[in-house]
């Protein structure tokens, strides 16, 4: 492994010694590469979309007509299919979006840390982390077909029910996709059993970093197993929680593959989220300035975890 | 070692310099690096329709020496929506959709055929008014009619009528009591696949026979051009009587059923190796796909056969829905007019036919050209209809055809909120034409 450069000690307060001039120059010269890349792939981008936002927008994606702030107006008050909030339980596809953050993280965390709990505990730990890690290396697009045929509303190919249909003879098949108020939940599950190698692998290298004395202290003043793991290894392991929730959260509030893949938004459209909106109104509807609206608000919901995520590392360092 | 350094993250700057040069530019340049020998034609043909196709070009390439590139994008729509801004749209497009054809000819995306060397009077040498008239927009003519479709037939088994000795029914009333027949019999009549993998538009094609038996061609060409609102009583009640046979009762694992099968899903289900439904209705082109992908033991004729959609008002008889894919030009070179001229001929269309995928438009394409009996009846069918309407959802503008179809799926999952689903999707449409 390559050696960091320290970063410049304190002491007292004070630097060691100030930067020349030179290798000021030196480390711009450094960090340049990485900001023309970001500027040209990320900040103008960004740029563009934000200020497409407030334009109507045309199929060459010119700032055409310029409307202010009609975009978001139509999203947040007269989409149904973005914001449906006449009906109970509303509906939309920023709804559904919340649906995926409350269940995909809720579930891939708990069953990814109940895993590693379980899997440091084994003698064969390796081949089940690899085999519940697999899924991970999967594209999302195969996950989406796998699960297309899991979900089959036909017993001889959709293997759930089959097992359903074989547990009970008068079992009726299910079209798992087939139903709205079912087909979110269905994705979700799918995209946890992509998920959850991920949490489960980085858990067990958290949990094998507790140190042992810790643990042997509290068997020895005869704590036990659930008070080890709710006081001791959940405190301890809050810094890789909150880093795998912040990665399950950019993951969710972008999520769109596989629901393109299995249900194209459908039926109707009660499986659309923010991700899925933004591509069908820019590029099958034809309207770009309204899919960049959507896309902004995505921005919005995503930027204040970034910013949240960036301070804790800061601070771990401090602390380290 | 100082000096190394300095250099080493000078030679870095340099590089980064001449790759952000090198992005900028290709960004600029156009990204035209296919052999001038080669044509891109994209659709949105999968199996069994791709191969039929791909033996069309075969025989052009054979005879040109011009390599064709075939690109297959089920959801075409975005894809030439993006390919269009990006500035790279292919060669030739055969779409499905006269409305989207107007959509594109207006954004001056499209050539005309005129100005390709096919001049008008050449295309109606080969071609009925009636499908230029289609491929048509603003008075100039952009798409050569490829092939078409009946979308007036349904599907059925004729070893299971013969079992049970049912007739085919000619009548709406007819058709359901069949329906229940089966039903009492134990069998569950019809599989519909409307739901995953984009395929809500088979409903859109059973409100299209039913609104054209009930409302008449001239309300349906008034409805799908937008002269006649989505709120008129006689939108609601096609759609009421397309849930007399699309409901829980009669379809395959019920409303969900029909949202969790695709297109080619529900035709497995009726005509697979393992039959669970007996009728499936979508146009002339299950034939192929039914005995070709999904059971190449089906025989025409014993175990796969279709019928001509019953007619529901005896006064307005059974016209005939169609589709046809259109080819269009989104470049001009010599290239492109020697393949549109190509595929405007009889002999294209005879091998095209031949392949069992299709009807061709074409009026130099003999009926001893088809090779069953399945696609000799349905070209007949479509050269002897009295009248022909052509599927409403296609000529809808823009992305409408699909949005369309999300409405019928609300409509059979709330049966009860037809007028509501409909004065929401007017409100959607209105002013779009």
């Amino acid at each position: 492994m390559p050696v960091e450069p320290a970063p410049p000690l304190r002491e007292g307060g004070q630097r060691i010694r100030q930067w020349s001039k030179r290798e000021s120059y030196e480390g711009i010269a450094f960090v340049l590469p990485a900001l023309i890349v970001l500027g040209i792939f990320l900040i103008y981008p960004a740029y563009f979309t934000i200020r497409l936002a407030f334009y109507e927008g045309d199929f060459r994606f010119n700032f055409f007509h310029y409307i202010g702030i009609d975009n978001f107006k139509e999203l947040l008050t007269n989409d149904p299919d973005f914001l449906d909030l006449s009906k109970f339980p509303p509906g939309g596809a920023l709804i559904n979006n919340l649906r995926w953050v409350i269940f995909y993280i809720g579930l891939s965390l708990t069953i990814g840390l109940a895993l590693a709990v379980l899997a440091v505990r084994v003698r064969y730990e390796r081949a089940v982390k690899t085999a519940i890690f697999v899924p991970m290396a999967i594209a999302a697009t195969a996950v989406g077909v796998i699960w297309l045929f899991v979900y089959s509303p036909d017993p001889d190919i959709g293997i759930l029910n089959a097992v359903l249909h074989g547990a009970d003879g008068g079992f009726k098949p299910i079209a798992w996709l087939g139903r709205p108020s079912f087909v979110n939940y269905a994705l979700i599950f799918a995209y946890v059993w992509a998920s959850v190698g991920f949490v489960m692998v980085v858990l067990t290298a958290a949990i094998k970093g507790i140190p042992a004395d810790v643990m042997e202290a509290a068997r020895v003043d005869g704590a036990g197993e659930w008070a080890i793991f709710r006081r001791i290894m959940l405190p301890m392991l809050s810094l890789p929680l909150s880093v795998v929730t912040i990665w399950l959260f950019i993951n969710v509030i972008k999520v769109f593959d596989i629901i393109y893949v299995m249900t194209g938004g459908g039926p109707g459209t009660s499986s659309r989220v923010i991700a899925f909106t933004m591509y069908e109104e820019t590029f099958h509807n034809g309207r770009p300035g309204y899919g960049a609206a959507v896309a902004v608000i995505m921005l919005v919901l995503i930027a204040p975890v970034m910013i949240l995520n960036v301070r804790r590392f800061r601070s771990e360092r401090v602390v380290a | 070692m100082k000096r190394r350094s300095w250099l080493a993250a000078l030679a870095v700057g340099i590089l980064a310099c001449a790759i952000a040069a090198i992005a900028a530019y290709s960004a600029q340049a156009k990204p035209d690096t296919k052999k001038a020998d080669e044509i891109e034609v994209l659709s949105l043909w999968g199996g069994s329709e791709q191969a039929a196709f791909l033996k069309v070009t075969a025989a052009f390439t054979k005879a040109t020496g011009i390599k064709v590139k075939y690109t297959s994008a089920r959801d075409f729509i975005p894809d030439v929506r993006t390919r269009i801004a990006a500035g790279n749209p292919p060669d030739i497009g055969i779409l499905p959709r006269p409305g989207y054809i107007a959509t594109l000819a207006s954004q001056g995306a499209l050539k005309p055929l005129s100005s390709l060397g096919l001049s008008n009077a050449y295309m109606q040498g080969q071609y009925s008014a009636g499908w230029l008239k289609l491929g048509s927009a603003g008075g100039k003519l952009y798409g050569v009619p490829a092939k078409a479709n009946s979308k007036s037939v349904i599907w059925y088994r004729p070893d299971s009528f013969k079992k049970y000795k049912f007739k085919v029914p000619k009548t709406w009333a007819q058709l359901l009591a069949l329906t229940k027949a089966y039903k009492a019999k134990g069998l569950v009549p019809w599989s519909v696949g409307a739901g995953p993998q984009q395929s809500q538009w088979t409903l859109t094609d059973w409100f299209e026979n039913i609104y054209a038996r009930t409302a008449g061609p001239a309300k349906y060409q008034r409805l799908f051009t937008g002269k006649l609102p989505f709120t008129d009583p006689s939108v609601a009640n096609a759609a009421r009587i397309m849930t007399q046979i699309i409901n829980n009762k009669y379809v395959l694992n019920g409303i969900q059923g029909v949202l969790g099968q695709s297109f080619v899903g529900g035709i497995t289900d009726v005509f697979g190796p393992k039959p669970k439904a007996q009728l499936y209705f979508e146009g002339g082109f299950v034939g192929g796909i039914a005995t070709q992908q999904v059971n190449k033991n089906l025989k025409p004729g014993k175990t796969i056969a279709d019928f001509p959609w019953p007619t529901i008002k005896a006064s307005l008889d059974h016209p005939i829905v169609g589709a046809a894919d259109f080819a269009a030009a989104f470049k001009d070179s010599p290239e492109v007019r020697k393949f549109l001229k190509y595929i405007s001929t009889g002999a294209a269309g005879s091998i095209w036919v031949s392949t069992n995928a299709v009807i061709s438009p074409n009026k130099k394409v003999p009926a001893k050209a088809y090779p069953s009996v399945l696609s000799r009846a349905e070209a007949h069918q479509l050269a002897t209809a009295k009248t022909f309407v052509f599927d409403g959802s296609d000529l809808l503008p823009g992305a409408f055809g699909d949005t369309w179809g999300f409405a019928l799926q609300d409509v059979i999952q709330k049966p009860g909120n037809i007028k509501s689903i409909l004065s929401t999707f007017q409100n959607k449409i209105k002013g779009q034409f």
